[in-house]
Formats: C-alpha cells, structure tokens, sequence
C-alpha cells in the first residue's frame, strides 16, 4: 500500500475517482482511492490534501475516511480547477498529495461535549470530527451541531443531517437557512445569531466552528458572548496554498503557515497571531 | 595554512570546472552575478574582488523556474512519469556572508520543519561553496547588524584576501576537505597573517526590533512607509532569501510539466483565492508582509532574520524604498498604536 509523499512532497499519487455524489447544486462529494485499489494515505479529521488535475492544484479537506478503503473530498465549486473537477465523471485519475495540517483536537477532546458549528461547505471538513465521534460514540459526550446554509438547497449531506445525525443517542441537531422559503419549516436566521438564540451551555464543552471567514469571526464572537473561554474555541482558517508544506511561503499568518501548522487552532493560538484572518 | 596565489585561481576553476559547473562572480553585460565558469564566459571580467554583486547565487539552489514533474493525460488517465530531481555536482566560488547567510535561510526553509523539497535537496547536497571572507563593507552593506560575520561566511571552504600574496584557503566541512584534496595541487603552505576588517558606514540597529514588531501590526508607521512603493517586486526577486514560490503548469494539448517559479508577496494574485477573497488587499499589508516576514516573522520560526544585510533591495527598488530606514524608523517609533 502506498503512504505519504513523504520523499517528494511536492510530487502528487495518481488517484482514481471510484463515485461522484452531488450534494448540493454546487457541490461534490469525490470518492478516491489508490490506482490498483486501497486507500492513498491515512488522513486524519481536520487535515487536508492537495487534489490536482493538469489545469491546477487546491488543497481541500478531507470529509471522511477513517476505516475506509477510500477518501472522500466535498468540494465546491468556486474557480478554474473546482469547475473542471466538477466536470469529471467516475474513472477519472486525479493527483493527489498530502496529508497536510496539524487536524482537529480529537484526542484532547475526548470525555467532552462537543459543539459543532457550521455554515455552507465548512461542514465538509467537519464532517470528518463529527463522524469519528459517532464512530467512538463513548469517547465523546453530548453531541450538538448547528448548521446553516445561504438556502434549503445548499445544505450538504441532507441524509445525515436530517436522518443519521438526530437518532444519534444524546446528538441535537439545528438546522437553519439564511432566507426564507416556501418549503422550508425550520429555523431562518444567521448560524451566529442561532448560536446565541440556542445559547448551548460552555460548562465541559469544545467547540469547532467551520465556515466562511465572516460567519467564523461572528461565531466566534457569539462563542465568547456565551462565556466560552479561549481554549474551548476551536476553528480553521483558510489562505491561499500551493505548496502544502511550509515552503511557498503564501499562506502564512503571522509566523504561522496555515497548511503546516494549521488549519485548526484555537483561540488561545489565534490571538496571539497578527489580525490578518 | 594553505595559500593560493591569485594567478593561480584561473587554473583553480579550470581544474574544478573538469568535474563540476563552477559559478563564480562576473561582469555580464550590464549586470553582475554568478556565472558558470566555461568557454563562454571566460572571457568575461571575473568579479571576486566585488562585494555581493547584482545577482546572487541563488539560483543555483532555487532556480527562478524549476520543472519539477511531466503530466500526460489521455481521455481519463493521468501520469506523471518523470521528475527532475538535479543532483549534478556544482561548485559555487567566492560567496559572500550575506549570500552564504541566506543559503543558510533556504536549507531551514526547504529542509527543516516536517518536509524536506526533494527538489531543493537534490541540488543543495551536491553543492559545494567557497565563501569569500569581506574585510571591507561596501556603502549598502549592514550585514553585521543582521547577525551576520562578514569574515566568517558559513560555507565550506572559506578564502581570505591578504591583497597580493594571494588567498588564505582554509577548509570548513567534509565537502570542503574534498574540494582542497581535488586543487591541492594550486595551494601551497605558507603563513600569512588575516586581513584587518574595516567597519560598516551603514549604521542600522536592529537590535531588539524583531520584538518591538511583535506589538506593530496595525501601527500606522506601515502606511507611511508603504506610501512610496508600487509593489513591482523588484526587491524580492533580487533578494537573496526570499523564498516564495509558484506552482504553474505547461499544457500542451494532453502532456505537459508543472513547475515552480519564483514569487512574490508584492502582489495581488499571490494571496488571492480561488472565492475571490484576498487577505491582504492593497500595497500596504504586501509590503508590511514583506518587511515582517524579514525582520520578525522568520526570526519567530527559525531564530533568526531573513534580511541578511546584503543590501540589494535598497539598489534595484525604483521608489528609494530602504530597509534600513525601515529598520531604523521602528526601532526609534514609539510602538503603541493609537486606534
Ligand atoms: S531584504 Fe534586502 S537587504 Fe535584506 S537580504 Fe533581502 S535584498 Fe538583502
Ligand atoms: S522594489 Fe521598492 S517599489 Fe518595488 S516592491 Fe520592493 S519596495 Fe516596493
Ligand atoms: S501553502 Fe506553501 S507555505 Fe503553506
């Protein structure tokens, strides 16, 4: 079985796209594995791999694998090598190289009740957290989610979110879209103003926020107003990437490189970073 | 200790040039930098009695644009079936402390911290470099207050010049022994005593700046230092330390190659991402990256500046900006923010 690119990090495994799911209008769950079969690399929740076809290279998160024979990657479709992701269809090779990123805090969470927060395609990478702590049910204790996206339709992973999710023992799940609409009966509103209407209680608590860069700093503002404490606020950032590793220098915060020693941190770690987030 | 006449270097680089690219400091056209010494540029003036010159040797180690793989792509198959890795012998002759300081910079960069670049490692292990010791700093030189001892480059073999008796050559690592074993034949054993080193006219104190900076993200000294420049990234390009990259590809028709390229955090696209969004949206938080990633940023992540002193910045940058006015101008501001 292959692993990491550890000898040539810059240098992508060629990968098969075995299923394709639309999730949403614009977006795409891709299901890939090794040329030849089994998984590519392990990756962990909260860490990422740089997918790449001839046209271009992008780092995105990993959405699950744990204790699968494959990867899977829902990517929206926002520039050049996302539109030409979304045009592939199953059989398709991809490179991809990784794992980058230092993932979510799934050891040091553990015997905590977990909140999860997230708007539009941020639940994609946090997808990953949320599915290895139903996966290790007893590690972890109330689970809460809170989601929104800008409409009923651009919800991801309706399934789990309105079915798999809620019958979860001790699990609540909130949903809510930006705007009204006809078919929609639940909650409409902002996800950080849904935070504090719901005002879910900090005492033994972690919470991972994902999301749009505003919706993050909004959240995050809502966490604080609750009385959440620094280390109780975990997110992820977002900066341009290319190289992955910690050498292109472009996606650097501070004396951080997001890709290396991000993309999670919590609030403790981002308050001593320069305001450019 | 070993000496080499300077009527000898000639040979020297001829014997060398028999197993490896040599690079050495010449006059090409209007320009200076390291060049390979071979048939066609033996003509040309060599430089080593030159401080830093123009270009610095860099590129050897990081070249401005680096095929890394070739891509073939047939209806939905994809291959990559070649990548470049260079590993040929190269010698690089009469580095000064501040290049030398900032080859230091790219390994820490390229070599440490999780991943090694199999690109960079392949040429950075076959390299060997002889540094040329300074005793007398140019005017654009302060390589001294970035940390850097100007006698003391940290190269394999460093030489001395004592003026006409010729070069101390002395030996510093492995790779080092192994050069003087290779021309042992042009050094001879003589005791000469070391140049006298002059001082620096260009006065900066940098010390403690990197923290004062810790404080100064959003002092408004970066809008009045950034008014002048026009972000055309000249002073990046020129930097001997300035390691940021692109990753581009060439496509012809189904088969092509992805390479790198040398970039700059002077420009929009460079941070720019694929949504739209940009972090750092004008020339002022480009150039504060800049100038941070140098005197503060790096020092956090590896102990020491990314600015080695060498001065060229301030030559190239059309709008008169200068890193040691910045350097000075924070160490004197008063560092607490009105908001
Ligand atoms: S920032 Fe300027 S002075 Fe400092 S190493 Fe780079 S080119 Fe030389
Ligand atoms: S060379 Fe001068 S004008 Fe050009 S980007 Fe650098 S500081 Fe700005
Ligand atoms: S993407 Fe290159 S340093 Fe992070």
């Amino acid at each position: 079985m292959s692993n990491c690119n550890c000898e040539q990090p810059l240098v992508p495994h060629i990968v098969e796209v075995i299923d394709i799911v639309e999730e949403t209008p614009d977006v795409k769950s891709f299901y890939v594995k090794s040329v030849g079969g089994g998984l590519p690399y392990q990756v962990m929740p909260g860490q990422c791999s740089m997918l790449s076809l001839p046209v271009g290279e992008g780092m995105f998160s990993c959405t699950w694998q744990e204790g699968q024979e494959y990867q899977q990657y829902a990517i929206k479709r926002v520039g050049l090598l996302t539109e030409e992701l979304h045009r592939i269809e199953v059989g398709q090779k991809l490179g991809l190289r990784g794992p980058y990123g230092n993932g979510f805090p799934i050891e040091t969470s553990r015997g905590k009740d977990m909140l999860f927060i997230a708007g539009g395609i941020g639940l994609a990478p946090l997808r990953s957290f949320i599915k290895h702590c139903f996966k290790n049910r007893s590690d972890y204790g109330k689970i809460t989610i809170i989601y929104g996206s800008r409409s009923y339709n651009d919800l991801c992973f309706k399934k789990e979110l309105f079915e798999e999710w809620p019958s979860q023992p001790d699990t609540e799940v909130h949903i809510t879209i930006d705007n009204p609409e006809e078919i929609w009966k639940g909650h409409v509103g902002f996800v950080p103003a849904y935070v504090e209407e719901l005002a879910p209680d900090p005492a033994g608590k972690v919470s991972v926020t994902c999301g749009p860069p505003i919706m993050i700093k909004f959240a995050l503002q809502s966490l604080q107003k609750l009385g959440y404490q620094d280390e109780q606020i975990v997110t992820t950032l977002e900066m341009r990437m290319k190289c992955g590793i910690g050498k292109c220098g472009r996606c650097n915060i501070g004396s951080q490189y997001i890709c290396l020693d991000g993309p999670v941190f919590d609030l403790t770690q981002l308050k001593q970073l320069p305001q450019e987030w | 200790m070993k000496i080499l006449a300077k009527d000898k270097v000639q040979a020297l680089l001829d014997k060398i040039a028999q197993q490896a690219t040599v690079y050495v400091p010449m006059a090409i056209e209007q320009g200076s930098g390291f060049y390979p010494w071979n048939e066609d540029n033996k003509e040309k003036p060599l430089l080593l009695d030159a401080l830093n010159v123009y270009n610095s040797p860099k590129y050897v180690v990081f070249p401005q644009t680096e095929r890394m793989y070739d891509l073939k792509q047939q209806g939905q198959e994809l291959s990559i079936d070649k990548t470049y890795e260079d590993s040929s012998e190269r010698v690089i002759f009469g580095v000064r402390a501040c290049d030398a300081r900032a080859m230091r910079s790219l390994d820490d960069v390229f070599l440490t911290r999780g991943f090694e670049d199999s690109f960079y490692k392949a040429r950075r292990d076959n390299v060997t470099v002889i540094g040329n010791a300074c005793y007398n700093p140019g005017v654009n030189c302060f390589c001294g207050a970035m940390g850097v001892a100007m006698t003391e480059p940290e190269t394999d073999v460093i030489i001395r010049d004592t003026g006409n008796d010729g070069y101390i050559w002395e030996a510093k690592t492995e790779k080092g022994e192994k050069l003087t074993a290779l021309v042992a034949e042009f050094l001879v054993d003589k005791e000469l005593k070391y140049p006298e080193a002059k001082s620096f006219t260009t006065q900066v104190d940098y010390e403690g700046v990197a923290e004062k900076l810790k404080s100064m993200f959003d002092h408004p000294l970066w809008q009045k230092m950034a008014e002048p420049c026009v972000n055309c990234g000249a002073c990046t390009y020129i930097c001997p330390s300035c390691h940021c990259f692109d990753i581009q590809v060439k496509m012809w028709g189904d088969s092509g190659y992805r390479f790198r390229c040398w970039d700059s955090c002077m420009y929009a696209e460079y941070s720019a991402e694929a949504g739209g969004g940009n972090p750092r949206p004008t020339g002022v938080e480009r150039f504060r990256q800049r100038f941070l990633h140098k005197l503060e940023f790096f020092n956090e992540r590896y102990g020491y500046s990314l600015c080695t002193g060498c001065g060229r910045c301030t030559i190239v940058c059309p709008a008169g900006v200068r890193i040691t006015d910045i350097i000075n101008e924070i160490k004197e501001v008063d560092s607490s923010v009105e908001l």
